[in-house]
């Protein structure tokens, strides 16, 4: 069941002399209950900034936000029981909890605010605390963030975003600033947290491999625009894009011998040395496809901005490559 | 440069051919080195390691925050202040002019002065607070000269800075740009010019892709080693992320505790790891392409490094513990599955009981055969998918 659906977003942010910059370009989206979507792509490639305008910390300059059918509330009370259903965890639990207050305030203030009575509050911050395994609670619940160590903190943060008893959880880079072995617990802790609530959850990642873990579909998105979409096994699996190419290459390979390593690292050395220096290379190119500065395939018709294409059920690609019609076949 | 040269270590084996010999040559070796942070209850963050850091190789340092390896790279570049303390240990340079070798402790304030950042660099973690935000590329890059080769010009200064924003890949007219005017990875690369400014023969690398996505971190990296191969300067790379050490490193140091737990060839530890936090940290992420099957992790959470530690610090998360681990401290052996042939740097192979200091050593009282004549378990030690028996060694070395 659909509980979110986003359609053709866009932010646009002012810039000091010069036109104004769209951040988020015409995307369109759906969020479905007990299902993560993941949303991968760079950093300032506007995965960040579709968040912010989910939960309203920025306005979008278009488009539309049905939250179960409903337009989003943009203000007063609509707009306060709009973000109570839609809850943000941010990346870095080393600055999004206040050093000065407990841990049990950061947890009671949204019970408050959202109209928990004081009767049973207490009950109600141990029960979220023990639902992201922070025990035992009353110990915890006393704690200031300085004694947490990282995973602990974002468990927090992650009770604190349950506390309003959301239905949409938007989870942006919640583990890129923890420890690698403690990343998965923190994963695990979503997945399940997504299954016992029937939350819907957003996973914003530039983690290629956890988003095909832990989501059942997967949108890639470059500058703005959402470039490829679809399951979360055939879009990195079988790549349609060719920046989600890119993407999927870049991940190190375990099972690869160093040999291999040293053979690899020249080839793509050998390539870039025939690209314009890397601060150049991101020039925007205003109409037509915007990766294709950067594209091994780039054609004549890419000059013309491409629409989504189907590569097979549920799988959508921005490139002309994809396009039936063109000539253009690939044998890659 | 003072050398305070003590009793003369002997440096790599004398060999026959001079190509073996600096295939092994040693740049810095740290030995026994115990830093803790005072206070109340002092926290002894690195406690008794020794490593070898030799000639164009990179050392990968390993484990999860808290650890001890920042605090171990501090220290091996004499960059640590109060409360943070060396209490016990020695760390020898050999520098590649083949002078004597250079005691750092023992270093007084010019000195150091003058051999920090000319001989040992560093790049650090967080690229954005590296930088000075208000100072222009260039002036930054001007202070490393003024300090340190104070007879080159302004125009020569100039020049050099913009050789080096080139050799990072960046267009030299930046040198004017501020730090605020250049994306996460374009920092980086600017950050690393600088650490490459005096032609060190070390740099330690403090989790220097951390903040960077998978693409910039995958150019940067091949941008270090493709430096390294050009201008030839030695590697300790510190991080987190073990799948981005097997990458790049040719050894790697397994760190839990304040403690070097496992150390050897990285091609040999990914394989199969002898240590089971190591084989825990494997496992520890997703492989992108493999199939979906559940993932652990390392459950847990090191130990508190104010107390004293008895017996084995990862024995409450091991799944493997049994009865020794809980009273003695194991101490770094060859694993049991240590193949009798192991790999130097250059090609060449070593055989017999100086197997230890060629390759693999593991701190595991798994692999210790009095302990557990069985050896470790099949999960430990056994390369995936293989039914190969794990070689079994009969002495301790």
């Amino acid at each position: 069941m659909s509980i979110l659906e986003v359609r053709d977003l866009s932010v646009e942010f002012t810039q000091r002399g010069g036109p104004r910059l769209r951040a988020v370009d015409n995307v369109s989206f759906e969020l479905r209950a007990g299902e993560t979507l993941a949303l991968v792509g760079e950093s300032g490639s506007g995965k960040s900034t579709v968040a912010r305008a989910l939960c309203r910390l920025v306005a979008p300059s278009s488009g539309e936000v049905l939250l179960r059918g409903a337009p989003a509330g943009r203000r007063g009370r609509a707009l306060r029981r709009y973000r109570r259903e839609v809850q943000l965890v941010l990346q870095d639990p080393f600055a999004s909890l206040n050093p000065s207050f407990s841990v049990e305030h950061h947890i009671r203030r949204p019970l408050r605010i959202s109209g928990h009575p004081r009767a049973g509050i207490d009950q109600q911050i141990d029960q979220l605390l023990r639902s992201v395994n922070l025990s035992p609670p009353r110990v915890m619940a006393k704690k200031y963030p300085h004694e947490l160590s990282g995973g602990q903190r974002q468990r927090v943060a992650i009770a604190r975003a349950l506390a309003p008893d959301p239905a949409v959880m938007l989870a942006d880079e919640p583990v890129s600033m923890l420890d690698v072995s403690i990343r998965l617990e923190i994963l695990n802790l979503l997945d399940a947290l997504k299954r016992d609530r029937n939350l819907a959850l957003l996973y914003i990642t530039h983690d290629l491999a956890t988003a095909r873990h832990f989501s059942g579909r997967i949108m890639v998105m470059y500058r703005g625009e959402i470039v490829e979409y679809g399951p979360a096994d055939e879009v990195i699996l079988n790549p349609a894009h060719p920046y989600t190419e890119l993407l999927e290459s870049a991940v190190p390979r375990a099972a690869v011998t160093r040999g291999q390593l040293v053979l690899q690292r020249r080839e793509r050395l050998q390539v870039r040395k025939t690209a314009p220096p890397a601060d150049r290379r991101e020039l925007a190119a205003d109409t037509g496809c915007r990766f294709r500065g950067r594209c091994p395939y780039a054609m004549e018709i890419c000059a013309t901005h491409p629409p989504d294409f189907e590569v097979s059920a549920g799988h959508t690609a921005r490139c002309w490559l994809r396009d039936p019609a063109g000539a253009a076949g690939r044998t890659a | 440069m003072t050398t305070m040269s003590e009793e003369p270590m002997t440096p790599a084996p004398a060999a026959a051919g001079q190509l073996s010999a600096l295939a092994g040559d040693v740049v810095l070796r740290a030995e026994h080195v115990s830093v803790e942070y005072a206070g109340a209850q002092p926290t002894h963050a690195v406690r008794n390691v020794s490593l070898e850091l030799r000639r164009g190789e990179v050392l990968g340092i390993a484990g999860e925050s808290g650890c001890g390896k920042s605090t171990l790279a501090y220290a091996l570049a004499r960059l640590l202040r109060p409360p943070a303390r060396l209490t016990s240990g020695t760390i020898q340079f050999y520098s590649r002019d083949r002078s004597d070798p250079v005691d750092i402790m023992a270093l007084d304030a010019a000195a150091l002065r003058r051999f920090r950042w000319a001989k040992v660099s560093m790049v650090f973690q967080s690229a954005m607070n590296a930088l000075n935000p208000v100072i222009s590329l260039g002036k930054q890059f001007g202070d490393i000269f003024i300090e340190h080769v104070p007879e080159m010009g302004r125009a020569a200064r100039d020049q050099r800075s913009r050789e080096l924003l080139e050799m990072v890949g960046i267009s030299p007219d930046r040198i004017r740009s501020f730090p605020h005017e250049l994306s996460g990875g374009m920092r980086q690369r600017v950050v690393i010019a600088m650490a490459l400014a005096l032609q060190p023969e070390i740099v330690i690398m403090d989790e220097p892709t951390t903040a960077l996505d998978v693409v910039v971190q995958q150019e940067i990296l091949d941008e270090i080693h493709r430096l390294k191969e050009e201008i030839g300067f030695s590697i300790i790379f510190i991080t987190h992320d073990l799948s981005l050490l097997l990458d790049i490193s040719d050894r790697l140091a397994i760190m839990y505790a304040g403690e070097i737990v496992e150390y050897g060839y990285s091609e040999q530890v990914a394989a199969r790891p002898a240590h089971p936090y190591t084989y825990g940290l494997l496992h520890s992420f997703p492989e992108l392409r493999a199939d979906r099957h559940e993932l652990r992790g390392v459950p847990g959470s090191p130990p508190d490094l104010r107390e004293a530690i008895v017996g084995c610090a990862f024995t409450p998360r091991c799944r493997f513990a049994f009865g020794p681990c809980l009273s003695t401290h194991p101490d770094l052996r060859s694993p049991s599955h240590a193949p009798r042939l192991a790999l130097v740097p250059g090609g060449g192979q070593v055989t017999g009981p100086d197997i230890s200091s060629a390759g693999w050593s593991v701190a595991c009282h798994l692999h210790d055969p009095k302990l557990r004549p069985a050896g470790p378990p099949a999960e430990i030690a056994q390369p995936a998918g293989s039914s190969e028996p794990a070689v079994t060694t009969g002495e301790d070395t």
